[in-house]
């Protein structure tokens, strides 16, 4: 359906699990802080929602440096998941938070499913947390984190338990480190995911040819950064086409282009992560791009746009 | 206020050294904000590889003409770009980032300790200060092409050590320093540079109980406090865990760094 009056302008706006966003464009979590950090490039309210940092029950350290490696059109990072713990986040970050104009998503972590069951309990007693991101996928986290991440019954198991402790809508984080993202993904939904994000880094390592050591002190880490796209837009493309809830694509997104690559594979929101770090008006350009696209093609809403790589060649 | 600045005109570019450039780029609002301490990330190239910005302390600002200086040396990839790029081109950048030196109120004395392109943000602050405080600087390098001379540090006392003794105290900068240390006592002591010698002078700081700020260095990503991936670990006096370089620092008391637990680089 193309608009017929060219002068309007296009609709960006979207919904994934029940919240409603302005525009298709959050950030990535783990990648934007809490929220605090890229407030001198743009204001926050522009975004569709803000995803923060990924919340376990106790203050978590994480792993030692260095925690970085550069790769061809990436990067490694072996964080570890250090956050201050649920209850500083609580106490401390989220009442900034609550007048921001945008919706706001905490991203959890645990290594039981205890710990996640907590950190959502706790999290629901904020009125500023519109949704949870269940991060069943860290690479960097030895208990817990990617093995519920890659079996389709535990991770499932995590999604149950969680919606017992919380009435917030969840998002599942899938890891791409399986060999099948649609089983994942169907039993995520089956345990009552409200929609799932893909993907999360992918487990990698780098040697330092000089010192011949790894250059992660925590020796493998989660890939992230252009280099990945073009597994996550796979990955979005199989997985959109199996579910019946909503897909948030991420992985390697910089510009529009990447974005609406992600959109037409099936993702009704994206995500940007190292992106930022690169180009810290990232997502207000890709913001801009969108809308710049959907009217030089007369598309009245981004939402028309989904899946149409797929819906297009299934028409033939 | 941080600012990103996706065009800055290359305003000058020289090599100074062996591998060593001095660059000036186009940035008014950065050279009102920056504070000595502070540094840019910079993207040395256009395309996907390298993907990540490079940090690069601010070495002088030049607030009429709107210049921001620094002082780099070419060790891989980024550098290396970066060392290509000629006057009239134009770089994005962003800045400036971190917590800069705490300028001292107390005390005439300062001294400047600096080993390699580690003097680049000493220089800043030594111009800053120079007005109410009698600033020495000491710097260190392999041989004299490695140094950044008096007419691009505008320091008017600036003290030299080469490890080849071709210009200056023949030496590590540590021994120069020990050797001035004999006759004038700083009331506080700046440094910034390897590791190794950044530990000789906290040893030097400890001994004479003279209160010290250094500058230091991690691997960065985001450089702006989103990542966490900078980390450096804090003493356990300054609550333990870790310090991220990039907001938190890179400027640090001896005090609040483990240097124990540091990774040696
Ligand atoms: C706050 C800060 C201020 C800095 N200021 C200056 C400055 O004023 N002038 C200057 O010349 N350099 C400075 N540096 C160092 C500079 O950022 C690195 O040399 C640069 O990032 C290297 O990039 P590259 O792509 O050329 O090297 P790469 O190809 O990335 O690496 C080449 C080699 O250098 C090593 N290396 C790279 N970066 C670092 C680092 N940060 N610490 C230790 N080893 C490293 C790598 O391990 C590798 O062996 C600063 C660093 C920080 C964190
Ligand atoms: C430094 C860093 C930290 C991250 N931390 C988290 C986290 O805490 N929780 C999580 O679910 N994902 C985390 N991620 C994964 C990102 O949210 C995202 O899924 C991934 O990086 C792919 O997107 P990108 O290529 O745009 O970065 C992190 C990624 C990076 C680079
Ligand atoms: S580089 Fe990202 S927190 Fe310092």
């Amino acid at each position: 359906m193309t608009a017929k009056n060219s002068e309007m302008e296009p609709l960006l706006g979207v919904e994934i699990a029940g919240i409603r966003m302005k525009n298709p464009v959050m950030t990535a979590s783990g990648t934007f802080g809490f929220g605090e950090a890229y407030t001198d490039f743009f204001e926050l309210a522009e975004l569709g929602a803000v995803v923060i940092k990924g919340v376990t029950p106790e203050p978590r350290i994480g792993n030692p440096p260095p925690r970085l490696a550069e790769t061809s059109a990436g990067m490694l990072n072996s964080i570890g998941l250090e956050n201050p713990g649920v209850e500083k986040v609580l106490g401390e970050y989220l009442p900034s938070l609550e007048e921001v104009g945008t919706s706001v998503i905490v991203n959890i972590a645990g290594s039981t499913v205890e710990d996640y069951c907590l950190v959502a309990e706790r999290l629901s007693a904020s009125k500023v947390v519109k949704g949870l991101e269940v991060n069943i996928s860290c690479p960097n986290v030895k208990a817990g984190g990617i093995a519920f991440g890659s079996k389709p019954e535990m991770a499932a198991q995590v999604i149950r338990a969680v919606k017992k402790h919380t009435s917030l809508p969840l998002i599942a984080k899938l890891s791409p480190n399986v060999t099948d993202i649609t089983e994942m993904a169907l039993a995520v939904e089956e345990a009552g995911a409200s929609a799932v994000s893909l993907i999360n880094t992918l487990l990698g390592m780098a040697i330092d040819v000089r010192t011949r050591k790894p250059k992660l002190k925590n020796v493998m880490g989660g890939l992230s950064g252009p280099a990945v796209r073009p597994v996550a837009v796979r990955m979005v493309w199989q997985v959109s086409q199996v579910l019946k809830v909503p897909v948030i694509g991420m992985g390697g997104i910089a510009t529009a282009e990447d974005a609406l690559e992600f959109i037409l594979a099936g993702a009704t929101a994206v995500a940007v992560g190292t992106g930022q770090f690169v180009n810290p008006r990232c997502c207000p350009e890709i913001i801009a791009g969108i809308k710049a696209y959907c009217e030089e093609n007369e598309v009245s809403a981004v939402a028309e746009l989904v899946g149409a790589a797929w819906k297009e060649e299934a028409r033939g | 206020m941080k600012y990103h600045v996706p065009q800055a005109l290359v305003a000058g570019h020289e090599q100074t050294g062996r591998g060593l450039f001095f660059l000036a780029l186009n940035a008014p609002q950065i050279t009102q904000a920056a504070v000595p301490g502070q540094f840019l990330h910079i993207r040395c190239g256009k395309g996907d590889d390298p993907l990540l910005r490079r940090p690069i302390s601010i070495c002088r600002v030049d607030k009429e003409k709107g210049n921001v200086m620094l002082w780099y040396q070419v060790v891989g990839k980024g550098t290396s770009l970066l060392s290509q790029v000629r006057r009239g081109d134009c770089l994005d950048i962003v800045g400036p980032l971190g917590r800069g030196f705490e300028p001292v109120t107390a005390g005439k004395t300062v001294f400047l300790v600096g080993g390699g392109v580690g003097s680049a943000p000493l220089v800043f602050l030594g111009n800053e200060l120079a007005p109410e405080k009698e600033v020495v600087a000491f710097f260190g390098g392999a041989s004299e092409e490695m140094l950044l001379m008096p007419c691009l540090t505008r320091l008017e006392n600036c003290e030299y050590a080469t490890d080849d003794g071709s210009f200056g105290y023949p030496g590590t900068v540590i021994g120069l320093l020990e050797e001035q240390m004999k006759g004038k006592m700083p009331d506080i002591l700046y440094a910034c540079g390897p590791q190794g010698m950044l530990r000789e002078v906290v040893r030097i700081a400890e001994e004479n109980s003279i209160p010290l700020q250094v500058s230091l260095e991690a691997r960065m990503a985001c450089g702006v406090g989103a990542c966490l991936g900078c980390s450096f670990p804090r003493s356990k006096k300054s609550g333990g865990g870790w310090a991220r370089v990039c907001q938190d620092g890179p400027v640090f008391w001896d005090w609040e760094v483990a240097w124990d637990d540091g990774e040696e680089q």
